[in-house]
């Protein structure tokens, strides 16, 4: 015999009737969201090379993947599994429900034969025990044994009103099937609610049907009509924020437009940055209403790990929290979060690398920067040093010992000459300036001219303008950036080689949109191209040798099979924990190598990770990684044992 | 109240040593230019005058016409009207009666604050001439400033410390560094609005600079014989470091 | 040559200006300002108890016309800046302020650039005004005293609300044989507590550098460099300074530096006889245990 819709219960229909008014509750709450997101600017469009499929502004992979699919998650196997247990579970019981819906509406034939067995009684039993357990194990370690991340600074208020009304749906649906089960008798398939009615005794009681099944239909109703006031929204706002993200590594910055500024006529001339929710985009306030304070960011951050002011799970709360207060215009927003933690951010984007839900966390926090730095003037000192070094004297090296020149002396090195010279090697400021890194430099010109390469320098080494944009000042960077770009055009360069991963970055994303179009390749791209291509002869060592990713060569910009395999010719390649996108920063980064760091020291942190592979020596690729590697080191090693690839390679040439 | 602030336009002063060269007796022309680093702390003084005291705020210098895309700085942390006297002299007594000129000119100054010394020439007497050629009261190393009912309070740091000094009238203040008056970062809204500000430019005067004559102008050599101290143990370092200072008779 | 003092009685400061005045004359004459009493012989010794220079300047220029004198000599401190402009406009005369050296035929020496480059220039008019750097001349012993004339006071153009000292423990860094400075690299306040712990035992006086001054760590009184105090201790132990020219112009006469700092590159090892390169807060306790025990 088939199941029969609405048995043992008069007026069913009603519970149907009762979705009407719950369902525009529902509706008035997503309605609610969109009302507080579109205060935002509109999303202004700027030119990323990225050939991900794209219907309007989403990204349909994305949407698939992270979106629906959630990939991200399952960087945390237990917490991921749970959570596909629970959202999976609930899937395959809501397409019950509404099976049942349209059973009762049109008379769809779901309760007969092998259909009614292995799906509606079969699947939709073990997808409530999947949900069931998968909420009883988030319940309980949110509860009983939460992640630091979780509870850092606080823990988001509504899961757990949620996850207990799951767990009682579901708890009361399998009663209603078993009370159901033992008056009707045995449902092939529905495994639990056999064993359930067993656990009855055989009892059988109609009443008692009755109110289990209007309660289960109230709760169930309830929990969904009340979905958009509470963190279980991200149903709906997550497939969406991620589908917006544009698929491409980085915090996406794009530069800024002053044109305004320059405009005599300009009556009211925009605010620089953000100081309050309306200055940012809706793609951020999406971010900030698609967050679920899960803390898998702050679990990563260099500077939340390492005891600094900044969380970004905790910059996140606050703009959230001010969002649902409805504090749009509240310029309170910045002095709140503090100028600390917002000069703290590396901006290695190892948070929104985490992010299950593509919330674009350093994005957030450089606007905030921008906003201190170029209207409000406030940076930390040392930092501010930095800045006004750069600003004066066009590199942030204050207090250097050495000259401009210093790097090449007693070498002999072409000028770049156009029609002559194929590549121009690019000296940027942290390898002019500071003798340490003076050694790559020395040891790039050796490699290309070893392999024949066709390259010059400029007369005058600069800098690309990257560590004033990573200090909040757009207008400084580009300022030096337009003045390159002029150079460049009139010198007649077409291809660059960077040393430097935020040269690289400021050339290949940055330099774009003001109308440089170059073609640039990372060093350590382009020794592996040589290597390859059997234009360099190496040594091969038996040393080990571990590779730390500098943050903008490798998350930043994906580059992470070319260094290794540089380092794997040279040696045995050996991994730290953290590697490729989940890479922990050297603490440079973001302006930060000028910083009086308060707590421990993050390049003391990576060093140590480095040292504890029993590594002979430590390769990376960035002077800026290996200036704060070889300081961090002092604390634990006495002998020199960080190098730049260029300079392993150079050790490592054959002779002749 | 006006205030006028003078700054000057000096090569690096953080060129370091092992770069530094000279030429015809002056530093290369490859370093960068900038505004002379007490030349900065007095601006910020300035500023915050013209801020307490709702004062208009001038800012003068007495260099090459190039200079004047890096005075804007002083203009874009607060400075209102820009003046530059063209001129090349690195004569003191030139220089101070060029800007005497000019201020007389102005009319109404009453304050003239000035870095304690410029980054190039380290002479530090400009402001004191300067002062004696107005007729005003000059102050060196002054490290704060309040006007109160008309009367100038200031802070003069001295060899042994700190001295409250009080006038009446004008005066010429030269200004040491202190944390109050480390230099601001303009605003972007105000380094634009800086651009637009139109500078006044004239012509200095010559003047007889027969006084003295230059013999030379030298690098002097340093001996650079570091003994880095072996670092594995702190405390045998800390023996040995004492042992050689003995040994060396500098205990 | 005529020649004429004009200094506060400080024995260290008036010993280095004697030794100059020995360079163009026998006995100078000597206008001593402010209390105390004059050690030293000198030809003619004017006195008044004022030491504000504003308050100064007609007075003296008047007493300098009047006498007549050729050379002036003064140091380069807070009063003889103070001093030294206004009476070269008053007198017409030659002004060369932070002397270092003075050579025959009135030929002076002073630094330029921060230090980086030293001029020597031909003084063609006189009277000529000198304030010379401290510390660049050894002191005369000052033998004997020399009765003073009281100069009649002026009126107080600028009046001297407060004057408040610096407490210094111990020695002023003038006269300090022992010298432990920290720059920017001791990064608060509270850790200069850890650089007196090495100076005491050696009696010694702490400074700071110009970076530390500006970041309100210690007063400017306490200021080492070119715009600070100029020192000439036997031992200068720099810690977490990064040497710049104009804070080594300061120490130029320092004879043996001992530089402390975790940056291998920074600029003091350069100047440096020996060089430790570590954190101060590893390197510097353990400095002062060694010297608690052995001094």
């Amino acid at each position: 015999m088939g199941r029969v819709p609405y048995w043992n219960i008069s007026y069913g229909i009603g519970i149907d009737l009762l979705a009407v008014p719950l369902i525009i509750i529902f509706l008035y709450g997503l309605y609610g969201h969109w009302k507080r997101i579109k205060q935002g600017k509109a999303r202004l469009t700027f030119s990323l090379r990225n050939s991900s499929l794209k219907i309007g502004p989403v990204y349909i992979g994305a949407l698939f993947t992270k979106g629906i699919l959630g990939s991200r998650i399952y960087k945390k196997l237990f917490t991921g599994v749970a959570h596909g247990f629970l959202f999976w579970g609930m899937f395959l019981l809501s397409i019950g429900t509404a099976l049942v819906f349209l059973n009762v509406l049109f008379g769809l034939p779901v309760f007969k034969g092998a259909f009614n067995r292995w799906f509606m009684s079969f699947a939709l039993d073990a997808g409530g025990l999947a949900a069931l357990s998968g909420t009883l194990f988030l319940l309980i370690r949110r509860l009983a044994f939460p992640p630091e991340g979780l509870v850092a600074p606080k823990a988001r208020p509504g899961f757990v009103l949620m996850e207990v009304a799951i767990t009682v749906i579901i708890l009361t649906g399998f009663l209603l099937e078993a009370l159901r089960i033992a008056h009707n008798g045995f449902d092939e398939g529905a495994f639990v609610g056999n064993w359930v009615a067993g656990l009855l005794g055989g009892g059988d009681s109609l009443s008692l049907h009755q109110i289990v099944w209007w309660g289960h239909g109230f709760v169930a109703l309830a929990f969904i009509a009340y979905i958009p006031y509470s963190p279980l929204i991200h149903l709906v706002l997550a497939p969406i924020n991620t589908s917006l993200a544009i698929p491409v590594p980085g915090p996406k910055m794009g530069v800024l437009d002053f044109s305004a500024f320059e405009d005599e006529e300009a009556e009211e001339l925009p605010s620089l940055g953000v100081c309050k929710l309306t200055d940012f985009s809706r793609k951020r306030l999406l971010d900030f209403s698609s967050c679920l304070w899960c803390g898998r960011c702050h679990e990563v951050c260099p500077a939340a790990q390492t005891g600094k002011s900044l969380s970004p799970k905790g910059v996140i709360v606050t703009l959230s929290e001010y969002m649902n207060k409805d504090k749009f215009q509240d310029d309170s927003l910045l002095d709140e979060i503090s100028a600390n933690a917002i000069y703290s951010c590396t901006t290695c984007a190892a948070c929104m690398e985490v992010c299950p839900v593509s919330v674009n966390q350093p994005k957030a926090i450089m606007r905030m920067r921008q906003h201190l730095l170029m209207e409000r003037s406030e940076i930390p000192d040392i930092m501010g040093q930095a800045h006004k070094s750069l600003e004066a004297r066009q590199h942030p090296f204050f207090g250097t010992g050495s000259g401009p020149n210093d790097w090449r002396k007693d070498m002999d090195i072409p000028s770049f000459e156009e029609g002559k010279t194929e590549y121009l090697l690019w000296i940027g400021c942290a390898i002019t300036y500071e003798e340490r890194t003076q050694k790559i430099a020395r040891s790039m010109v050796n490699i290309l001219q070893k392999a024949g390469v066709s390259f010059g320098v400029l007369e005058e080494s600069r800098c690309t303008g990257d560590p004033a944009k990573q200090m909040g000042n757009e207008f400084l960077f580009s300022e030096i950036a337009q003045q390159n770009i002029e150079e460049f055009t009139s010198l007649g360069i077409k291809k660059i080689i960077t040393m430097c991963p935020h040269c690289y970055n400021s050339f290949t994303r940055h330099y774009p949109p003001l109308g440089g179009l170059f073609k640039v390749v990372p060093h350590s791209v382009f020794i592996n191209s040589l290597i390859k291509s059997g234009r360099l002869e190496l040594r091969n060592g038996e040393q080990t040798i571990c590779y730390h990713d500098p943050c903008y060569l490798g998350r930043r910009n994906n580059i992470f099979a070319e260094p290794r395999n540089v380092v794997a010719s040279l040696g045995r390649l050996i991994e730290m924990p953290r590697n490729r996108e989940n890479s922990f920063c050297c603490g440079g980064g973001g302006g930060n190598y000028w910083a009086e760091e308060e707590g421990t020291r993050i390049n003391q942190a990576r060093a140590k990770e480095a040292l504890d592979t029993g590594a002979v020596k430590i390769a990376t690729a960035c002077p800026f990684c290996l200036l704060m590697l070889t300081d961090g080191l002092k604390k634990y090693a006495d002998v020199e044992k960080a190098y730049d690839i260029a300079e392993l390679v150079n050790n490592q040439l054959k002779d002749g | 109240m006006h205030i006028v602030v003078l700054a000057k336009v000096v090569p690096d002063y953080e060129v370091p040593s092992v770069d530094f060269e000279l030429v015809s007796n002056r530093a290369h022309p490859r370093y960068t230019r900038m505004i002379g680093l007490y030349d900065e702390n007095a601006i910020e003084m300035g500023v915050q005058l013209k801020e307490k005291h709702a004062a208009s705020l001038t800012i003068m210098s007495y260099g090459r016409k190039e200079d004047i895309q890096i005075l804007r700085k002083s203009i874009a942390m607060g400075g209102e009207k820009l003046v530059l006297i063209q001129g090349t002299s690195d004569d003191p007594f030139v220089i101070a009666d060029n800007l005497k000129t000019a201020i007389e000119q102005l009319g109404g100054v009453d304050l003239v604050l000035a870095g304690r010394q410029s980054a190039d020439m380290d002479r530090g007497i400009v402001p004191g001439v300067l002062g004696e050629m107005l007729g005003s009261r000059f102050i060196p190393q002054v490290s704060a400033v309040e006007n109160e009912d008309g009367a100038w309070k200031v802070s003069q740091v001295t060899e042994t410390g700190l001295r409250e000094l009080e006038f009446v009238g004008n005066g010429v203040l030269s200004i040491t560094s202190v944390p109050e008056n480390v230099p601001r970062i303009p605003a972007v809204r105000a380094i634009f609005a800086a651009k637009k500000k139109s500078v006044q430019t004239m012509s200095g005067r010559d003047g007889d600079e027969s006084w003295m004559s230059e013999v030379s102008v030298e690098i002097p050599k340093m001996e650079s014989t570091c003994e880095f101290l072996p670092v594995e143990d702190m405390n045998e370092t800390a023996m040995t470091l004492l042992k050689r200072l003995k040994e060396e008779r500098y205990l | 040559m005529k020649t004429v003092i004009i200094e506060i009685m400080d024995p260290n400061r008036l010993g280095e200006l004697v030794t100059v005045s020995k360079k163009f004359c026998d006995t100078p004459d000597i206008i001593a300002l402010g209390k105390g009493d004059l050690p030293g012989t000198f030809g003619k010794a004017f006195h008044t108890s004022e030491t504000i220079s504003a308050n100064l300047v007609s007075d003296i220029s008047e007493l300098l016309k009047k006498e007549g004198y050729e050379i002036i000599i003064m140091s380069a401190t807070t009063i003889g800046t103070g001093l030294a402009g206004p009476l070269a406009v008053r007198l017409s005369g030659s002004l060369i302020s932070e002397v270092t050296g003075v050579l025959p035929d009135l030929v002076i020496e002073r630094p330029l650039y921060g230090a980086k480059a030293v001029m020597q220039c031909k003084i063609e008019k006189k009277p000529l005004i000198l304030t010379v750097r401290r510390k660049y001349f050894e002191k005369d012993m000052l033998e004997g005293t020399t009765e003073t004339i009281e100069l009649p006071g002026g009126p107080e153009k600028v009046i001297l609300l407060a004057e408040k000292e610096e407490k210094q423990e111990g020695i002023p860094l003038e006269d300090a044989d022992v010298i432990v400075t920290g720059g920017r690299g001791i990064g608060n306040a509270e850790n200069f507590a850890m650089l007196q712990d090495v100076a005491a035992p050696l009696n010694g006086a702490v400074g700071a550098s110009r970076g530390a001054v500006d970041e309100g760590w210690m007063p400017p009184t306490f200021q080492i460099g070119q715009t600070g105090k100029i020192v000439a201790p036997s031992v200068y132990f720099a810690v977490g300074v990064s040497g710049a020219s104009q804070h080594l112009a300061g120490i130029a006469n320092a004879k043996c530096v001992v530089a402390i700092n975790k940056d291998e590159e920074a600029n003091i090892f350069n100047r440096a006889r020996f060089g430790i390169v570590m954190d101060y807060k590893k390197a510097v306790p353990a400095l002062i245990d060694l010297l608690k025990k052995e001094v």
